[in-house]
């Protein structure tokens, strides 16, 4: 499978009487586009901003981030959730790169959703801060979940997602700046230079710990929860096979752009024919009820093993309940005499002297470890605040809390936070970003 | 300028070896022994050195930590220093002792150094700043410089950095830190991944910690007699939650009373976890806490008694440490009625 991913790079985000990229600089006309977000009817209320890296912006309550992109031959650019179901990982795609489409809720937030600084002590704590961030600031009228801690945020997130492909479009007739090229013929024929190298799965573990639907990571539009681990080739997931849902603290979750990008993949395809035989990803899932973790892990060590796999990766979007999956597939992995690596997100507690992960294995001896779910971290106030800062302590956000005896409230009336980890949105990059780790002190 | 107290042995305060082991403590207005190193690598004034026989601190530790205590009462000092205390094992153990008394009562930072080999690692390291130090004396001068940087960036009010940046023992506290070099996560794992693959070593970012595990208690021996008492970390609580127990990352529990309650109804009683899908539990709350079951039992006669309240906190994202913490709060209420048995419900 080939896919041409072609980059342009997106210096400036401004908006203006067209939708167009022209020399760097995406020009966006606000009416035109949030006509287009309207076009669903629940939602009640938009809004657009731009968020570059240095403005004085914070964000809140932030569901979901998304790459702007396009397909050049009409196919969706996450098939089976936008559009109609067609083929991911094959043929071309154009990215507007260092840029993303945030969406933020414009009252309500949940358990789900996070913070993003764009500048200051918070801006590290994002990948997002980083990006020419295009912001969609919108309500809804889904009013059964208006007041609910777990939110589904469907209209928003689609919203988000059209908005991107929307947005995407500009570049449809233009010819790309570079193009990156993902290519992994059929793993059994790969040659006999590449197949002397250790062949190496990717094991990827999303969300899917709701039984109900609406909630959990999608996959060509279909819920985790109902899949079992199968193979897929890498090319889909960059490609907009996978959504990302709406449940688990932020900072561990993988926002749609995570996926888009996901790093672990690309650094496994940078090693391909070098160091490794890279053979592609077993998509598992995060199931909560234990016989479901223990099947999850039977099936992954089962497709590992009949790959032939020296070596696997694994990575889990999640903490706490997660963990067992997660250590559950390394123990089955090392036992089937796969080599495994882990990547996850830690929580030793405020004070870091909590067992890390809710369950060990000594067999679990090569992992990655991205940050602490519950470090407490405390910022000044920001200047202009995108959605509504309230959001984070009155909503049941996992890293915000209305009032504490000690710390008082995550929000206060300076407009100063402090607040858990576990509320920077997407902040612990287990998909490979991160730039943290965890220490002995 | 800020003020220092060192702690050394008999044999490092210059009164001599083996016999002279047995001297109670005696506090110097000087600089003796390492002390003299101390006072020219720290940014602090060293005002004092106590000295005490390493027998007398092993025999005798509560009079010798009493009277030192009482030679530091009034004294002003910003920092106490112990050691260094290579691999003197009964010398380690003395700068641990001193050191976490110390800490204590005056509330200042305290650093010592020790060998990996010796007891009093084990014994303090969660206590302390504890410097990885040398087999012999004549690493003095190293030891003396490691213990003082750390010293000088606890005077100064610095951060310290990671126990291996820093060369101290790691006190069981694990903090995320942005890298210097900021490598991402991505190729870190795939340098693990070759090095593992290979065969060659690697390090964890995540060493496996000793199982903490708590036994499996014995099994009841008479159900007929026993009473019985219901715990959940199903975050189940009296519809208005009125302990304000958190949906995440819980400090907070409560017991409510169903000694006249026949089962938890949906309305009266819900679920505020907020980790897992609250539907079922919310329509029927004895899913989590199974009330109804219970008082069925009780009645038959299956088991003795119900203890007249069940135990709510909420576990996701709840620390070990506050898991802890809150149990032993329970535990009291449990003894008190002399409960038998505990049914401890996850989710």
């Amino acid at each position: 499978m080939r896919l041409e991913i072609g980059n342009f790079y997106v210096k400036d985000i401004v908006f203006g009487n067209e939708l167009s990229l022209k020399d760097g600089v995406l020009m966006i006309n606000k009416e035109e586009a949030l006509q287009f977000v309207r076009g669903d009817d629940r939602i009640t209320e938009a809004e657009l901003y731009i968020a570059k890296p240095g403005d004085k912006i914070r964000l809140c309550p932030v569901k979901e981030a998304i790459e702007p992109r396009i397909r050049p031959d009409g196919r969706s650019i996450f098939p089976g959730y936008t559009g109609d179901l067609a083929k991911a990982g094959e043929g071309v795609t154009y990215a507007l790169k260092n840029c993303s489409v945030l969406v933020a809720g414009r009252h309500w937030g949940g358990f789900q959703d996070g913070v993003i600084d764009m500048s200051g002590e918070g801006q590290k704590y994002t990948y997002f801060g980083q990006l020419n961030n295009i912001v969609l600031v919108a309500d809804t009228n889904e009013e059964f979940e208006r007041n609910e801690q777990q939110k589904k945020n469907d209209a928003l997130r689609r919203a988000g997602h059209k908005l991107a492909e929307y947005i995407g479009a500009c570049v449809k007739e233009l010819t790309p700046e570079e193009t990156e090229v993902y290519e992994l013929g059929a793993m059994i024929r790969r040659g006999p230079e590449t197949e002397k190298l250790p062949s190496v799965v990717y094991v990827m573990q999303p969300q899917s710990q709701m039984e109900e639907m609406g909630y959990n990571d999608l996959v060509y539009g279909w819920d985790m929860n109902h899949v079992v681990p199968t193979v897929m080739h890498p090319n889909e997931i960059l490609d907009g096979a996978m959504v990302s849902g709406s449940f688990m603290p932020v900072s561990s979750k993988w926002s749609t752009y995570d996926f888009q990008n996901c790093p672990n993949i690309k650094a496994l395809y940078g090693e391909h024919g070098k160091t490794i035989n890279f053979l592609g990803v077993i998509m598992s899932n995060l199931n909560v009820a234990l016989e479901q973790k223990e099947r999850a892990a039977l099936f992954v060590a089962q497709i590992a093993k009949s790959l032939g796999a020296d070596g696997a990766v694994v990575a889990e979007e999640g903490y706490g309940n997660p963990d067992a999956d997660f250590v559950g597939c390394i123990v089955a992995l090392e036992n089937a005499g796969v080599k495994t690596v882990g990547i996850t997100n830690e929580c030793t507690g405020r004070d870091g002297q909590s067992q890390p992960l809710v369950t060990l294995d000594e067999k679990c001896d090569a992992i990655v470890s991205c940050g602490n779910v519950s470090q407490l971290i405390e910022l000044p106030p920001m200047e202009t605040v995108l959605g509504e800062l309230q959001a984070l302590a009155r909503d049941g956000l996992s890293g915000g809390w209305a009032d504490d005896e000690i710390l008082g409230p995550s929000v206060r009336e300076d407009g100063s936070i402090i607040m858990e980890n576990n509320s920077m949105f997407c902040g612990d990059q287990v998909c490979g970003w991160s730039p943290k780790t965890m220490k002995e002190f | 300028m800020k003020k220092a107290v060192i702690y050394v042995n008999q044999f490092f305060g210059q009164i001599g070896g083996e016999e002279q082991a047995g001297i109670s403590p005696q506090i110097h207005e000087a600089q003796i022994g390492p002390a003299m190193q101390f006072a020219k690598e720290l940014d602090a004034e060293v005002t004092h050195t106590i000295i005490c026989g390493d027998n007398y601190m092993g025999s005798n530790t509560e009079e010798a930590v009493a009277e030192i205590l009482g030679m530091l009462e009034g004294k002003e000092f910003d920092i106490f220093l112990a050691g260094p205390a290579f691999q003197a094992g009964r010398y380690t153990v003395a700068c641990g002792t001193i050191c976490k008394a110390v800490k204590e009562k005056f509330g200042v930072p305290v650093v010592t150094s020790m060998n990996s080999e010796t007891p009093g690692v084990d014994m303090f390291k969660k206590d302390m700043y504890i410097l990885q130090g040398g087999n012999i004396a004549s690493k003095m001068r190293k030891d003396v410089k490691a213990m003082a940087r750390v010293a000088n960036k606890l005077l100064n009010g610095e951060p310290v950095g990671s126990a291996d940046e820093e060369g101290y023992f790691a006190r069981g506290i694990r903090h995320q830190t942005w890298l210097s070099d900021g490598k991402p996560a991505s190729e870190r794992m795939i340098d693990m991944l070759i090095k593992k693959l290979n065969g060659e070593p690697f390090e964890t970012e995540l060493p496996i910690p000793k199982r903490d595990m708590v036994p499996i208690a014995p099994a009841v021996k008479d159900l007929k007699k026993a009473k019985i008492a219901l715990v959940n970390t199903g975050g189940i609580v009296p519809a208005d939650n009125p302990d304000r127990i958190q949906s995440a990352s819980a400090t907070r529990w409560g017991r409510y009373d169903i000694s006249d309650t026949e089962a938890l109804k949906g309305g009266e009683y819900k679920t505020i976890h907020a980790g897992f899908d609250p539907a079922a539990a919310d329509a029927d709350p004895n899913v989590i806490t199974p009330v109804d079951a219970l008082k069925v039992l009780e009645k038959e006669e299956f088991f003795g008694s119900l203890h007249p309240y069940f135990y709510t906190t909420v576990g996701t994202g709840t620390t070990e440490a506050e898991a802890r913490r809150m149990a032993k709060e329970m535990v009291p209420y449990f003894q008190e009625d002399n409960v038998d048995a505990v049914i401890m419900v996850s989710t």
